[in-house]
C-alpha cells in the first residue's frame, strides 16, 4: 500500500435532509482525505455539517429523511455510498470505527461491558467465549481501565464518564480498524479527563497506524493533537491545511475569527472577542458566501457570488473571494 | 498525564434475578396474585390426578354445595367441583397457548415495525385494521367454520389477540431503536437481525412479560366466552362449558352454584394475572419509591 495514498477518501459529498419545508442541504461538496497514522481534525460549530459528514461515512443516517445526493466515499477500493449492506457491515468496525460523544447512551445498558466487547469479538473474529473474554480484558487494559479483570463484569452505568469513554474506545479499536472517527469524544467530560482521552486516542493511533478523524469545536484540542485541519461552515469546507500553517496563517476570515476568539492567557484582554452574529440556518442560507453577514472582510461580491474552494498554497485551500488577501494579512 | 484514575466508585451492584422476585412479592398484591396463579397452575396440572373426570349420570342431581359436593351437582348429577378442576386444565392450556401464540406474533411484528420504517407502514395498518374489527363475532364465525376443538380455540384466540401486543412492543421498541447505542452497534457493523434480537429485544422483555400475563387473562375470557356459546371442545371440560350446560338445562336461575363457581374461577384468574402484570411492571420501575 502506498504511504501517500489516503486510507479514506471523500469526494464531492453532498447530503440532503427532506423536511417539511423542503430539502435541507446539510453537507455540500465535502472532500476529505484521511491518511494512516495521521490525525485529521474537522473543526466547526454546531450545525456546520461535521457530524453529518461522519455519520454519512459510517452509513448511520436514516434514509429517508437523509439522502446522499452526490459524491463518493472511497475505502479500500469500494465506494461506501453505493456499497451493499454486506460490504457496509464488514467495513463498519473492521475498516472504519466510530467513538461517540456520549458514551453512556452509546453503550447498551442491559449488558456488562465485557459482554459487549466479547460479543463483538465472537461474532466478527469467531473467538470462543473464553478467548473473547480474555481479549476483552486485554482491550480494557489497553485503554487503561484499572482492575480490568474485575471490572469486566460491570454494567456501563457503574463506570465514570471517562471510564465509559475508554470502554467505547476499546470497542471501537477491538477489530483493529484502519480509520477511527471520534465525534466530539471529550465534550461530555471534564477537562482533566478530556486530556487523558485525547492522549489515549493519539497513542492508539500511533500504535495501530490508524487514521484518526477528530470531529470537534475545540480549537485547543485541534492545536494539540491534529496534523491536518479541515474547517467547516454551513455544510461546506471553508478552509484546509496542516495545523501549524492554518493556525499561524489562516486564509479564511472565519478561521481567523475562530482563532481570534480563543482565550489567550498571555493577553490580558478585558473581554473575549467573538464572531458577530449567529451561524445561518441551513434552510435559509444567505445568498453568496454563507459567511458574509458575519464577515469582517466582506465586499460586494461576497453577497452575490458563492466562492469556490481554491488552492492558495501547497496543501492549503480556502473558499473565500479574498483568501489570498487574508492569507497575506492584507484584509 | 495518562495515569489511570483509581476507580473505586462501585455504587450499584449487578441486578440479580432473585432480587427481582423478592421485590415482586414484597408488596401484598404481588405475593397474593402470584399465590393465586400458582394455585390455579397446580390445580390444572395435578388436580385431575385426584379428582375423577366428571361424566355419566349420578343420582344426586342439582344438589346445593355440601361437604360431599363442594360446588354442588348439576342436572345430570355430576360434581361441579370436578368439572371446575378439569376445566382449569383446559382454560389454562388454551389461555397460555393462545397468549404464547399472540405474544410470538405480536412481539415479532412489533419489533419489525419499530426497527424497519418500510415494514412499519404495513404493520401499523394491519394492526389498526385488526383492532377495529368486531372480534367476538369474527372468532365465532372462524371457530364455527373450522370446527370446535381445543386447537381451533387456541389458534383462533391467538390469531386475534396479537394486535395489542404489537402496538405495545412497537411503541416501546421505537424508543429503544432511537437510542444512541443502536447507532453504536451499527457503527460496529451489526446487522438488522442482530440489532433487533440482541439490542432491542432485551430492552422490551419486561413488557413482553407483562403482556403475556394480560394477554393470557384476555385469552381465558375469550375461551370461556366461546365455550359458553357452544364453540368449545364438546369432549373436554372448560369453565365456559359448565356455564353453557347450566344455561342449556335451564337451571341458571335455580342452581346458582353451577354458574357461580366457574365464574369465580374466571374472575380470580383474570384478576390475579392482571394484578401480577401490573405488579411486575411496578416492581421494575425505578421511579417508584416503595417498589
Amino acid at each position: 500500500m502506498n504511504a501517500d495514498e489516503a486510507a479514506l477518501s471523500v469526494r464531492a459529498l453532498s447530503v440532503e435532509f427532506a423536511t417539511r419545508e423542503g430539502p435541507v442541504r446539510a453537507v455540500r461538496d465535502v472532500a476529505l482525505d484521511v491518511y494512516a497514522g495521521r490525525t485529521l481534525a474537522i473543526l466547526g460549530e454546531s450545525g456546520s455539517g461535521k457530524s453529518v459528514t461522519a455519520l454519512t461515512i459510517m452509513g448511520l443516517l436514516d434514509s429517508p429523511p437523509a439522502r446522499v445526493t452526490s459524491g463518493s466515499i472511497m475505502f479500500e477500493g469500494a465506494d461506501l455510498v453505493t456499497a451493499t449492506e454486506r460490504t457496509r457491515m464488514r467495513v463498519n468496525g473492521e475498516g472504519i470505527a466510530m467513538v461517540f460523544q456520549d458514551a453512556l447512551s452509546a453503550l447498551n445498558p442491559v449488558y456488562t461491558v465485557g459482554n459487549q466487547i466479547s460479543e463483538l469479538l465472537r461474532v466478527r473474529r469467531g473467538l470462543s467465549r473464553a478467548a473473547a473474554r480474555a481479549q476483552a480484558i486485554e482491550l480494557m487494559e489497553r485503554v487503561r481501565i484499572p482492575a480490568a479483570a474485575r471490572r469486566v463484569d460491570d454494567y456501563p452505568h457503574q463506570f465514570s464518564g471517562g471510564m465509559r469513554q475508554r470502554i467505547m474506545i476499546a470497542l471501537a479499536v477491538a477489530l483493529d480498524p484502519r480509520v477511527l472517527i471520534a465525534d466530539e469524544p471529550t465534550t461530555a467530560l471534564d477537562v482533566t479527563v478530556q486530556a487523558q482521552i485525547m492522549e489515549l486516542l493519539t497513542e492508539l493511533r500511533r500504535e495501530n497506524g490508524m487514521g484518526l478523524v477528530l470531529i470537534t469545536h475545540d480549537l485547543g484540542v485541534v492545536a494539540e493533537v491534529a496534523d491536518d485541519v479541515t474547517v467547516m461552515y454551513s455544510g461546506r469546507i471553508v478552509e484546509r491545511g496542516t495545523v501549524e500553517e492554518l493556525f499561524q496563517r489562516p486564509a479564511h476570515p472565519y478561521t481567523r475569527g475562530l482563532l481570534r476568539s480563543m482565550p489567550r492567557p498571555d493577553r490580558q484582554d478585558d473581554e473575549l472577542w467573538a464572531i458577530p452574529g449567529a451561524p445561518p440556518s441551513s434552510l435559509h442560507a444567505p445568498g453568496g458566501c454563507p459567511f458574509h453577514p458575519r464577515c469582517d472582510a466582506a465586499v460586494d461580491r461576497c453577497r452575490s457570488d458563492q466562492p469556490e474552494f481554491e488552492l492558495i498554497a501547497a496543501g492549503r485551500g480556502s473558499a473565500c473571494h479574498r483568501s489570498q488577501e487574508v492569507f497575506d494579512g492584507r484584509a | 498525564m495518562s495515569a489511570p484514575i483509581p476507580e473505586s466508585t462501585r455504587t450499584a451492584t449487578a441486578p440479580s434475578r432473585t432480587g427481582g422476585l423478592r421485590r415482586f412479592v414484597a408488596q401484598p398484591t404481588g405475593a397474593l396474585s402470584l399465590t393465586v396463579l400458582l394455585v390455579f397452575v397446580v390445580t390444572g396440572v395435578f388436580g385431575p390426578l385426584f379428582v375423577d373426570r366428571p361424566g355419566g349420570l349420578g343420582s344426586e342431581i342439582l344438589q346445593a354445595p355440601s361437604s360431599a359436593h363442594w360446588f354442588g351437582t348439576d342436572d345430570l348429577g355430576q360434581d361441579v367441583f370436578a368439572q371446575v378442576v378439569w376445566g382449569t386444565r383446559v382454560s389454562l392450556t388454551v389461555g397460555a397457548a393462545a397468549s404464547g401464540l399472540a405474544i410470538l406474533i405480536g412481539t415479532a411484528l412489533g419489533l419489525m415495525g419499530a426497527y424497519s420504517r418500510r415494514a412499519d407502514a404495513w404493520i401499523t395498518t394491519v394492526t389498526d385494521l385488526m383492532l377495529s374489527l368486531p372480534l367476538l363475532p369474527l372468532m365465532i364465525i372462524v371457530t364455527a367454520v373450522a370446527g370446535p376443538s381445543i386447537l381451533t380455540l387456541t389458534v383462533v384466540i391467538g390469531l386475534f389477540s396479537w394486535p395489542e401486543v404489537t402496538r405495545l412492543i412497537r411503541s416501546n421498541g421505537m424508543v429503544v431503536v432511537a437510542m444512541p447505542y443502536i447507532d453504536g452497534a451499527r457503527a460496529l457493523g451489526a446487522g438488522g437481525w442482530r440489532i433487533v434480537t440482541r439490542e432491542v429485544l432485551p430492552a422490551v422483555v419486561p413488557l413482553v412479560v407483562v403482556s403475556v400475563l394480560l394477554t393470557a387473562a384476555r385469552a381465558v375470557i375469550s375461551e370461556a366466552g366461546l365455550s359458553f356459546l357452544g364453540l368449545g371442545d364438546p369432549d373436554s371440560w372448560s369453565w365456559g362449558r359448565i356455564m353453557l350446560n347450566a344455561q342449556r338445562s335451564g337451571v341458571l336461575s335455580t342452581a346458582w352454584w353451577q354458574t357461580l363457581f366457574p365464574s369465580l374461577a374466571i374472575l380470580l384468574l383474570v384478576l390475579a394475572a392482571t394484578v401480577a402484570g401490573v405488579r411486575f411492571n411496578d416492581s421494575r420501575d425505578p421511579r417508584l419509591k416503595d417498589r
